[in-house]
Parts: structure tokens; sequence; C-alpha cells
């Protein structure tokens, strides 16, 4: 049977950005959690191929226990089953001990019960760094495709998957061995309005919590803190931007107006981007 | 838990369907859970009261009457009401009418200010909490009907969304196409029945509006009908209502009105927020949000049916609002219990036909509701043919009031004859009489 | 003595060097050059090199020479010849451990993201990804200056500084155009040197069917150097007419704010702001935009912004270095003539 695991993450909702007018800070209260758009994609995808092949979805998550709701909400769009990775001890995890925890939690599962096809958004919103999914294929030493727009085949029997992948210059047409780890785009499936069934199940559904209790003993010098090469050494505020400065072309003229952007362009550097692109 | 039951069989069942979690969709709901029915509450928002807006204050009787611990649940109230009344605008002055303490300083107050995207969430969950299922983000569109045309359930806009339930209690709010859907009325809202009321919710620290409005504390708030020029002396009501860090200041107005005047609501709002009264009492605030809903001014001439086999319509949908006191909230909510017991009432006897059902216009009968609508229910338009009472009326108190205070050194005949010339340069002693005697009848329902 | 190494990973596609490569050539000397003082001292060595994999790709060696490179090492095998995950990371893997490099940068582009991830966790490392700014550092407790990468968080509200304390190499992605390229020197002097390529084709566990090449009407805005984006005020879709002929005359492409989009005027592949692209180029231009939060999320990061509105109390301008308050209709085809008068100047 097909089985599809997905790794979400919730985010705060960043496409609902206010602006303090006072301090320009971003407002961070009322912002609402979501599940990262591209985990959701993705898991439109995995729950696709579920019904085409008649298999099911897990999804794990990383994560506090707020991220319980983000779990249900994989539910209400077709997972099966929904575990939440959550303790204290993980918190402050840089992507390589993020992605460490994951692959512990996704190879404990797969030893139980093969997976065939993991699915990963190709980066989430508020980190934007596109590592974990890569770096837990890593470990698992699994083949990983990035940037994927369509999935074109999946054979079972062959274990062979194809799938379109899309760069900057053009599209790929990938084929890999299965097992395999998708990093998806959007444009890999959409997401669909949840049958009332599937409602009415993600809201009752109990995610299954595992921590560093169990079921999978982690080491402790890979999670969290003390498993993140990198740290925060400082912070700081961007410099504030200077208010530019503004000409009135209907009191000086249009040539008057231009000779002064370009000049402003000149001083800022612009002026060669402007006039003949970069050397 | 109670809603597995639902989930054995390929068909989705319960044994009630509410559609719309709001005031009086809640009510019943929690009413049924009580009584150990397995009930489905359906809203289409995100959550309970993402589409309700109000000006506004809830009544806690009807709370109180379905949670009597309901202060100890830590309702979102942002103020108690303990000054009320009404203040008259003309066009450049202002009386004031309110009382407070008396009736208005107990405890828990008779109402509370509260803002709607708070207070919905948290009486929908006092119904979760009696075992009411919510689910939300999917919308009711239509019926699932017997041969005979009794309601045996609903269908959903989502796919598989099939809803079985011999009882459907309809509390889908002021935009009642379900309602329209079944037949129990046979026309759509009509302009001339309805009023857009819109507000703005302006943020203040709480020490200024204690301040500016004359209150203690926080434990202290304002709630004021503001007639007169507020509507351009066209059919409409203004209000004020304290919050403990914002005020909630709007009006509203007949959309027939609007429509005929080509009016801006966003306009007359600027208008009055700008009168030379008003605004100091929100200057410097920050806006927080704008918004709208038509309110139901039909009144008692404009209800539909309030039931068919296998259904019960309850709150705005039914046009359960009294336009005077713009009483609505607690009529949605009396209105959604006497439902609930309704539906329960059926159950036990096992029949759910229309006979059962009218037992609901029974219990309405009993209680406040359908009385005091029949008795107002030429309020609204009785402000529609007396324009007087938005201008003449408003402007005559606040001229002739300011004599009276300014009439220092006149002689006091002189002064009690410009303040009755103020009155009869506007309007003759006798019609006046008689717009008295209009006003009576239409709010005494004579 | 020891020998410190800054690496840089040299993209190249079917021969196809990408520039974000001379960039952060660029970038390696800079820190290199921060370092030299304390390895002086301690007598340790200090080198640039650049790691390359592909077939065929000598040449691109020799290039990175001319930019900076004091060494390449070249890993030339079909197996490279087409970018796969697995034959790249798992090749960059065995030189990163034979070598053992202090500083990895590689460029945030799409093959970069998708090989960034993997080398860093098959080494054990840390990787600070879309760094904008990059400077050896004196850090508390280290004995040596060790890497500030910087990057935005929190939607560029805030900078953070992040370091890679014990673990190596400190790996940093950067996007392209962050930093400039430095000068060509045909006369640099640097050595090749070619490494074995341990995975055969089994190994490599995918291979690539097809290429589908891009239709003429697909645009791409993000990676555009100069975006002319044009607003409400363009009064119709004839109004972007003359924001293409802006566009195509500093090279650039056009851009939309949402109300265009949302009218049907041009398509949404053009939209910039919170509901559409985030943009961040060296030139913008906003035509006839108001400049509501929603577009200026969306561009204001961009290096130098110029608006061009009617209305003087327009929120664009808060955010424009330049403001030109005036008709777009009339300032744009004049700002056009300017720019070609000024390219055949300088030709």
């Amino acid at each position: 049977m097909f089985h599809a695991l997905v790794a979400i993450k919730q985010v705060p909702d960043t496409t609902n950005i206010r602006i303090d007018p006072d301090t320009g800070n971003l407002v961070r209260e009322g912002v609402p959690a979501i599940m990262n758009p591209y985990d959701a994609h993705a898991l439109a995808a995995a729950v696709e191929w579920k019904h085409k092949l008649n298999g099911k979805v897990t999804v794990v998550s990383m994560g506090p226990p707020s991220f319980t709701s983000t779990i249900r909400e994989a539910v209400e769009l077709g997972a099966d089953r929904g575990i939440l990775i959550s303790d204290r001890k993980f918190a402050g995890a840089d992507t390589l001990a993020t992605s460490y925890v994951l692959a512990e939690v996704i190879r404990a599962i797969h030893e139980e019960d093969p997976i065939d096809l993991i699915f990963f958004g190709k980066q989430a919103i508020d980190g934007d760094t596109a590592q974990v999914g890569p770096g837990v294929a890593v470990r698992l030493d699994f083949p990983v495709v990035t940037y994927a727009v369509n999935i074109r085949a999946v054979d079972l029997d062959d274990a062979t998957l194809v799938v379109e992948r899309r760069t900057e210059r053009w599209t790929e047409v990938v084929e890999t061995a299965l097992p395999a780890l998708l990093t998806c785009e959007k444009d890999i499936a959409e997401i669909p309005f949840a049958p009332l069934p599937d409602l009415i199940r993600s809201l009752r559904y109990e995610p299954e919590m595992w921590t560093m209790d169990g079921p999978i003993d982690f080491e402790t010098d890979k999670i969290g803190v003390r498993g993140s090469p990198t740290i925060v050494y400082q912070m700081g505020t961007p410099p504030l931007p200077e208010p530019g400065e503004k000409i009135n072309a209907r009191e000086v003229g249009v040539d008057e107006a231009l000779a002064f952007l370009f000049k402003k362009a000149e001083e800022a550097g612009a002026l060669t981007t402007m006039v003949g692109g970069a050397a | 838990m109670k809603s597995d039951r639902a989930l054995t069989h390929d068909k989705t069942e319960f044994d009630a369907v509410v559609v719309g979690a709001g005031l009086a969709g809640a009510a019943a709901a929690m009413v049924m859970a009580r009584e150990g029915l397995n009930v489905a509450l359906v809203e289409r928002g995100q959550k309970p009261g993402g589409k309700n807006y109000f000006g506004g204050a809830i009544y806690t009787h009807a709370i109180a009457d379905l949670v009597p611990d309901f202060m100890d649940r830590r309702p979102p109230f942002e103020r108690p009401v303990t000054e009320a009344g009404f203040w008259f605008l003309s066009e450049d002055g202002l009386t004031r009418m309110t009382v407070q303490g008396g009736k208005l300083s107990a405890e828990p107050a008779d109402a509370y200010i509260t803002l709607r995207a708070n207070f919905d969430p948290w009486w929908a969950a006092q119904a979760q909490e009696a075992g009411a299922f919510l689910i939300p983000k999917t919308t009711v569109v239509d019926f699932i009907r017997a041969e005979n045309g009794q309601v045996t359930g609903v269908v959903t806009d989502r796919p598989q969304g099939e809803i079985f339930a011999p009882v459907v209690i309809i509390c889908e709010g002021v935009n009642n196409l379900l309602t329209q859907k079944l037949g129990l009325i046979d026309r759509d809202l009509e302009p001339a029945q309805m009023a857009l009321a819109f507000k703005k919710v302006i943020s203040l620290p709480m020490e200024q509006i204690n301040a500016r409005f004359g209150l203690q504390d926080d434990g202290h708030g304002l709630a004021a009908s503001v007639l007169g020029d507020v509507s351009l002396g066209l059919p409409g009501m203004g209000f004020i209502y304290t919050n403990k860090t914002s005020v909630s200041i709007g009006l509203g107005v007949m959309l027939d009105v609007l429509a005929t005047y080509r009016l801006r609501p966003y306009d007359i709002l600027q208008r009055y927020l700008n009168h030379p009264a008003i605004a100091p009492l929100i200057k410097g605030g920050q806006l927080m949000e704008y918004g709208a809903h038509l309110i139901p001014e039909g009144g008692y001439r404009a209800m539909p049916k309030l039931y068919a086999g296998g259904a019960l319509v309850a709150g705005d949908a039914a046009s359960m609002v009294n336009a005077l006191h713009w009483e609505g909230t607690n009529m949605a909510i009396v209105a959604g219990k006497l439902a609930g017991e309704t539906a329960v009432e059926a159950h036990s006897r096992g029949d759910f036909s229309e006979r059962v059902m009218s037992r609901y216009e029974d219990r309405l009968n009993e209680g406040f509701i359908l009385r005091d609508l029949k008795q107002y229910r030429r309020f609204s338009k009785f402000l529609e043919t007396h324009p007087q009472f938005m201008d003449v009326y408003p402007s005559f108190l606040n001229d002739s009031l300011g004599q009276f205070f300014s009439a220092y050194g006149k002689p006091k005949k002189e002064l009690f004859r410009d303040m009755l010339g103020a009155l009869t340069n506007r309007r003759g002693l006798l019609q006046a009489t008689g717009d008295i005697v209009s006003m009576a009848r239409s709010v005494m329902g004579w | 003595m020891t020998t410190r190494r800054f690496w840089v990973f040299i993209e190249q596609e079917e021969g196809q060097v990408h520039p974000v490569s001379w960039e952060l050539l660029g970038v390696a000397r800079r820190l290199a050059s921060q370092v030299a003082e304390e390895a002086e001292a301690a007598g340790d060595e200090v080198v640039v090199e650049g790691v390359l994999l592909g077939q065929d790709v000598r040449g691109i060696a020799e290039r990175a020479i001319g930019y900076g490179a004091d060494r390449v090492y070249l890993m030339d095998d079909p197996v490279l010849a087409s970018y796969r995950n697995c034959p790249y990371y798992l090749s960059i893997k065995a030189v990163a451990e034979k070598y053992a490099p202090e500083v990895f940068l590689i460029g945030a582009t799409t093959l970069g993201r998708d090989l960034a991830g993997a080398i860093a966790t098959a080494l054990n490392t840390g990787l600070t990804a879309d760094c904008t700014k990059l400077e050896m550092g004196e850090v508390k407790g280290a004995d040596r200056k060790l890497l500030l990468a910087t990057r935005p968080a929190f939607g560029g509200n805030i900078m953070a500084t992040i370091v890679c304390r014990k673990h190596h190499p400190q790996m940093s992605s950067v996007r392209p155009r962050v930093f400039p390229a430095p000068a060509y020197d045909p006369e640099a002097e640097g050595e090749i040197v070619q490494e074995d390529v341990e995975i055969t084709e089994e190994g490599a566990r995918s291979c690539i069917l097809e290429f589908i090449h891009a239709k003429e009407d697909t645009v791409d805005i993000e990676y555009s150097d100069v975006i002319v984006a044009g607003g409400r005020g363009l009064g119709g879709p004839e109004g972007f007419g003359i924001i293409k002929a802006l566009a195509d005359a500093m090279g650039g492409v056009v851009g939309a704010s949402r109300p265009c989009v949302d009218a049907g005027w041009i398509s949404y592949a053009h939209q910039v702001g919170q509901s559409g692209k985030t943009v961040r180029p060296k030139v913008y231009v906003a035509a006839g935009i108001s400049g509501a939060l929603q577009h200026k999320v969306g561009m204001q990061n961009s290096d130098f912004i110029i608006a061009i509105n009617n209305d003087p109390n327009a929120p664009i301008f808060e955010v424009a270095d330049v403001g030109i308050v005036g008709d777009l209709f009339e300032v744009i085809p004049a700002m056009i003539e300017e720019i070609k008068a000024r390219k055949e100047a300088r030709a």
C-alpha cells in the first residue's frame, strides 16, 4: 500500500503582515498561525496520490504543543495519521538539529511501516532556508528532488518516480528511485476543499505526541541548542531607510526633474544599472 | 464522545442541525445538547462571530437564563452599561439625556458592552461545553427533504456534505436565503425593511475614555442612542458604546433611504464623527476597524412563517429585531432557546411534523418576543413618515434648551415665549401634539 | 602551519557559469584578507579556492582563477555532466573531508539551495542561508576570527548575525547580486587540481529524462535587476505600453500593482506585493502606484526606488529614494529619451 509521509510546519501568516506605524516593526499579536503554504500544497499532492494508488498519508511535525491545530488541519486535508514531536529540549534547534530529529522520527516510522515517498514544502515562509528537506534526505540516504512541480508517475513495482523539477532556467523531468524525498512548489497540487467527513474527523482527531521520553531515543547532543552548530550571535535593526527626496516636475519642469533623478541615481550607484546593466 | 456516533455510518447523522453559530444558534444548540441530543452546529465562518457585527451591548437576562453562572465563566465583556440614554444632535448642538445609578448600578449589570468577534466564540464555546459539535468553515446551502416536503437534513457546500437530522433550526442571520428556500417567506430582503448599520471602532487609552465620557473607571461604561442630525434628518439612529480601550461609534440608516438619496455610508459616518460635539470625544484615537452589517427592521410585519415540518427559524433570519430599542441579540438568544426546547419536545414525542413544530410559536407568544414585535410593528415606518423626529425635534430641543441656559437677564416670560416660538417656528402646536400622539401609538402599539 | 581555506562553489550548468560564483569569489577574497594579519602572526597560510563539478569544464576553472581563486578543485566526470543532488553532494563531501575548508560559500540559486543543505548535513556543520552581509570577526571565546553571517529575519525588520562556533566548514549561502563581482584579471595565476570522482552512475539514483525549456511568455520578474511597475495611475491596460518601453530601455521587466492585475490589465505573473512577488531589484520604478502597504512590503528592499505619481501625498514617496511628482505620461517618455541618449554616449 502506498505510504506517503509529509513533514509540515506551523508558521505565522507573514502575508498578513501589519507594520506598527510608530515603530516600523512587525506587529506579532493577532497574526494568525497557519500551515506553511508550501507544506499544504505538498500535503495536497500526497493526498492526491493516496487516492490514486489507494494508500495512506502520515504527517509529522516538530514544534510546540500549539502545532496540534496544524496537524488537525492536515487530517482535514486528507492525512490519515498525525504525529507531533514536541519537547522543550528541541527548542532552539537550527536546521541541522531539526533535520536530525525529523530524520529519526521518519526512520522509526519507516522501519515499522515502509514509506514510499516523503513530501516537504520547498521552504518555510518564516525561515526561508529550504535546508531541512535535503538535510533529512541525506540522513535517510534517500534521493532528493527539490522544486518539484508535478509528479508524472509513481511505480511501486519498479520503485521509481518520475517528477518535474523547475529551476530558474528550465523544467527537468527527473526519474528517481523510490523511496525518495521531494520538496514541493505550490504548483504541485491544489489544496482541496475538504469533504465533510474529513473535516469532522479532523475536529476530533488527537495527534500522537512523541517526546524525549519516547517512543524514540534521541541523542541529547544532537538536539535543540546543543545540536545546533549555528547560533544567533547578535540581533540588530536594519538601518532605517532615509526618507527620499521629492521633486515636483509640475513646478520645475520634466527636464529639471529628470536631471535631479539621474544625479541621485549616480550618487546611489544605480545609474550604471539604469543605462547599461552590470559590467 | 457523542459525535462519534455520527461517524459510524457512511451517512453523517445527528439528532439536530443548527445552521449558524451566532447568538440564536449557539443557544439552540446548548439547550438541545443539555438534553442529551447529538447536535451539529454548522458555521460558515472560520469561527463563530466572524460574520457578526453590532453596536453594541448584550442584555444579560437572556444569557443568565441559559447560563446562570455566566460571570464565573469570564465572558469577554468590555464595560458594563452603567450609563444609558439618548443624545440629540442638531447641526451644531447636542442635548444629552442619560441615566446613571439606581437601576443601572446592578451587579452584574443588565447589559454589557462587547465585541462580537470576541463574544460569539465564547457563547458558542458554552454550547460546545454542553456537548454540541461545532463544524466551522462549512456553509449550509440547501435542505434534504422527504417526499412530502418534510425537512430531514441539510446539504452543505463540501463534497459528501449531507447531514441527516430530523430537525433543523435555521439561525442563518439577516441574509435569510435558506428561510426563503424553505418557502417560509415568499420574497427576498426588501431595502425598505433593512437598515444598514456601520461603525468605526476607535482605540483610545482607557484613562482618556474615562475622562472624556465621565466614567469613573473601566467598570463603568456608556451606551447612548444618538438621534437627529446624525442621520441627516433621515430615518436612522446613531450609537456610541465605550469599550475598555476603544469606542464603538456608528449609526444605522434605512437601506432604501440610502439608495434614494445616493448616500455613501462612509461619508455619513465621517460627518457624524466630525460633529463639533462628537469629534473631541474621539480625537487622537486610532482606527482599529470599520465595518457594516444589515439589520432587519421590518419587525412583525416582515416576519416569515417560523416553522415547517422538521424546521424552525430564529433570530435575525426571522426578523426578530425591535427597531426602537435595538433589541435583536436577546431576542435571538431567547428564540434560539425556545426553538431548542421545541426540538427536544419533538424528539421525546418522536414526531417532527409541522404540527409539533408549531409549538415553537406558542412558546414565543408566551414570552415577550412576539408581543413586543407586534407592539412596535409600526415603529420603523413611523420614522420614515415622521422625519420631524430626526430633524425638527432634536434641533428644537437643542435650541430651546440652549436658550433656557443662556437667557440670563431675560425676563422669564419672554424666555418661555421664545422657547415656544422655537417650536412653533418649526411646527405648529397642533401638529406637534399630533406627532406625540402618533409616536405614542407606534411605540405602544395602539 | 595550517592552511585556512576559503571555499566557493562554482556553479555551472551546460557550461554556463552562474555569475554569483564570481561574486562569491570576491567575497571570499575579502574574508581572506580580514584574517591575513592573525594568520601571519600564527604562521598560517590563507587561500581562496573554488570547487567546480561538471564535464569538460576545465575552461571554467581557468576563469575562476581570473576572478581571484588561488586554486580550483576540479571534478570532471560524465556522472557530473548535469546537476543531480546525489553525485554532487557526495563528491563535494569527499573533497571537503579531504581538505577541511574553514569557510564555504554557495550561491542561493535553485541549484545552490538544492545542494547546500545536503552538503551541510553530510558534513554535520552549520549553514546560514541568504546572507546579506559576511565578515570575519572577533567572537568572544574563540581563538581566531569566525564568519559573522548576517541575514534578515522577521520579514526584514531584524538583522540576525549568526555564527557557527565549533563546526566546520562555516557555510553560508548568498543570493545573486547581493555582492558585486570582482574585476577579472586575465594575468592572474593559480592552480587547478583534478580530484577523483568516486560516484558511479548507479550511485546517482536519479537521472534526468528530459529538459523542458520555458516558453517565451512566461515571466519571472523576481531575478531581474530592473523592474518598472505600473499602478492604477496608468488608467488602463494601454498604459503598460510606456511601462514596457521604459523597462526595455533599461533592460528590465514589467511589474504591476495588484489593482491592475485584478482589473485584468496585465497578468498575475507581473504582480508585485504581498499577494504577488517579493522583489529586490537594483532599480525599481513605481509609476502611478500609490504605495499601499501591501505593495510596499513586496518591493521596499529594492536598492534604488524611483516613484512617479501625480499625488504628492502618495505613500509611495515614503519608501522611494527619489520621488517625482508629475504626470507619468510626460515623465516616462522623457526618461526613456534620456536613457537612450546616455547609452549612446557611453558606447
